[in-house]
């Protein structure tokens, strides 16, 4: 039911920009202070309006080395990008298949499998950390992107998520792809991922955020700051023993570490709602 | 020549549940073999042993000659249409009646070229680029049948292709594809619980139930002799009338006591079920000079239009005794009738539902009333 009332429009839409205004404030606080000088930032109050040094900031950040680290910033956010992107294919990748294996393989055990799977979700990486480190440590995998990438590639979400999509599938459609000759494989390319383009999509928003977002693991594992990611330096910036934390250059990494992840959800969003919402008919 | 040939067909399940007690069937090259029967007989799981989408556990099933009980589904030369279509929804319907071809390794331009002819056959010339979801119930149905036409299989199979279509579009695709089936000779395997969709369409007719096969042959053969009480009661809308009788002096008795002149072949005192079809039973005028009259009030009336059918009872009977009547009859409910009929157009089944056959002399009886 839709209610056709100027008031309630009105009050709704005022709402909804009181909400909006709230949530893109601090984004908007964090690109005023980055386009300020640090001498600005030191002598007043929090600015609301861009600074003189314009994107200044920004060009010397990107050039030099960042502070306290060997490395510069182009190269953090490479290291962030691989790492997401990483975790997001390997992601999809085995949930496509070990959901792929649930729904259409009968074998011994496949209901096991599938709630051995499920219960993994009731442990984020954080309780597990101190036997994966352990495990990656012996690979000899810290300070790589495989040591930063493949601890975290397993996902019951998306497995889940998965499984409840191929369930949809009606049996019928996969006994008429069998009569007309398509192997599991054949099934898995020309029927399954295509019917599941936007569920896909999705899964990769959500899991290339959660990989670019990834704080605690990385810290953990990278020593190197040629592995490090942008989000791990961002809290290395803070740390400047007595000198002064240079707030300018925190909140401009903070502007850039946000556009690769709102970079893939302006591209992929038309998917992103329809995946996450209605099964395409 | 046989193409399809079922020999002793068993179909178990893990759980020890029997599906098929061994189905013998052959079905001739270009023939409509429909297989009909009430839900759970086992029908669909036939069809679908046929066609490798459930495991053989006992019998042999060859095609053309070949056993092919141990091959998939897509190494037996069949094709299948199901009843929701099963249509690929993300292809074209050129994508959809082309992929097992595609999957076969066909080139290209014969691909093209097969489609296009399959798809003018079918009218669906103007459709080839469409999706699945942009089409009408008939035209998926005719997707369907082209995707199973261009692979020019040896046999067709088709599970109730049409109960999701609407009673007026049924009807006509019906006719459809019985043109379509005689034009192209296919070899087909029809399953239905539409009992008039299994008369109009089949050279011969198989009822099954429970798991076996009760009756096979042409429509009109198990129409006029069922060979059990089950394909009786199966075949034919309305249903026939059954009454419950027992055999005394050679002829039946009802359960009120009126004494039928049917010598039956089966021993005296014997429980048996009297059967007789709606439109057997006729008005009897005073002209005639009919053997037995019931007399029977109407209790319900049900105009069809052409025919009326007329729910009456005999006194101190439970059983309906439907009749069809003229779709012009003045009949008005709690009017009394007179129905007579002939002996020739009666069935006698046993305690076990199994057809008794008149005896010689009965049946010249039958012949002279006639």
């Amino acid at each position: 039911m839709r209610y056709q009332r100027l008031g309630l429009d009105l009050v709704s839409h005022l709402l909804l920009a009181a909400g909006c205004g709230l949530f893109f404030l601090p984004v908007w606080l964090a690109f005023t202070a980055s386009t300020h000088s640090m001498s600005d930032l030191y002598t007043h109050i929090a600015p609301l309006w861009v600074g003189d040094v314009g994107l200044d900031n920004y060009a010397q950040l990107l050039s030099e080395p960042v502070n306290g680290l060997k490395t510069g910033m182009l190269r953090l956010l490479f290291n962030s990008l691989v790492m997401a992107t990483g975790i997001a294919v390997g992601k999809i990748v085995i949930s496509v298949l070990a959901a792929y294996a649930i729904v259409f393989f009968r074998f011994p055990f496949r209901r096991l499998c599938f709630w051995l799977i499920f219960i993994t979700l009731m442990l984020p990486v954080e309780v597990r950390i101190l036997p994966t480190y352990e495990v990656v440590a012996n690979l000899h995998m810290l300070d790589s992107y495989s040591g930063l990438i493949l601890p975290l590639i397993a996902s019951a979400t998306a497995t889940f998520l998965l499984r409840q999509f191929y369930l949809t599938i009606p049996p019928e459609l996969v006994e008429a792809a069998r009569i007309d000759g398509a192997g599991p494989w054949r099934f898995l390319k020309d029927i399954l991922l295509p019917l599941s383009k936007t569920n896909l999509a999705a899964l990769f928003v959500i899991m290339f955020i959660y990989g670019w977002n990834q704080y605690l693991w990385p810290l953990l594992i990278t020593t190197d700051a040629n592995y490090m990611t942008v989000v791990v330096s961002l809290k290395r910036m803070l740390t400047t023993g007595d000198a002064l934390v240079p707030w300018q250059d925190v909140t401009a990494t903070a502007i850039l570490a946000m556009g690769p992840p709102v970079l893939v959800i302006l591209l992929l969003q038309r998917y992103f709602v329809k995946g996450l919402v209605d099964a395409e008919k | 020549m046989a193409i399809l040939h079922l020999t002793r067909l068993k179909k178990r399940y893990p759980n020890g549940f029997i599906a098929l007690h061994g189905i013998d069937l052959s079905v001739t090259e270009g023939e409509l073999i429909v297989i009909v029967g009430p839900s759970g007989c086992g029908k669909s799981t036939l069809l679908r042993t046929l066609a490798g989408l459930e495991s053989i556990s006992d019998g042999e099933l060859t095609i053309n000659g070949r056993r092919v009980n141990e091959l998939e589904p897509a190494e037996r030369d069949i094709a299948m249409v199901f009843q929701n279509y099963a249509l690929y929804p993300h292809m074209s319907v050129a994508g959809n009646m082309g992929y097992a071809l595609k999957n076969r390794g066909v080139p290209k331009d014969e691909i093209r070229r097969r489609v296009a002819a399959t798809a003018e056959l079918l009218g669906l010339g103007e459709l080839l680029e469409r999706r699945p979801r942009q089409l009408s119930g008939g035209q998926r149905q005719r997707v369907a049948m082209g995707r199973a036409i261009v692979r020019e299989p040896q046999v067709f199979l088709f599970d109730e292709p049409l109960s999701n279509l609407d009673a007026k579009l049924r009807v006509q695709m019906r006719l459809e594809i019985r043109h379509l089936q005689k034009r192209l000779g296919i070899t087909s395997v029809y399953v239905t619980h539409d009992q008039v969709e299994a008369m109009t369409l089949a050279d011969r007719l198989v009822v099954m139930n429970g798991g076996h096969v009760e009756q096979c042959g042409t429509p009109m053969a198990l129409y006029a002799e069922p060979a059990t009480r089950f394909v009786a009661s199966f075949l034919g809308s309305p249903a026939m009338n059954f009454l419950p009788v027992t055999i005394h002096q050679g002829g039946v008795v009802l359960p009120n006591g009126t004494p039928l002149a049917l010598p039956v072949d089966i021993p005296e005192g014997r429980a048996a079920t009297l059967g007789i079809r709606p439109e057997h039973l006729l008005e009897a005028t005073s002209t005639q000079n009919a053997g037995v009259i019931l007399e029977v009030t109407i209790e319900m009336l049900e105009p069809l239009g052409a025919d009326m059918l007329a729910y009456t009872r005999l006194p101190g009977l439970e059983e309906w005794l439907v009749v069809r009547l003229d779709g012009a009859h003045a009949a008005r409910e709690g009017q009394r009738l007179s129905l007579t009929f002939s002996p020739a157009y009666c069935h006698v089944f046993d305690a076990d539902g199994m057809r008794v056959s008149m005896t010689e002399a009965a049946d010249a009886k039958a012949r002279a009333v006639q």
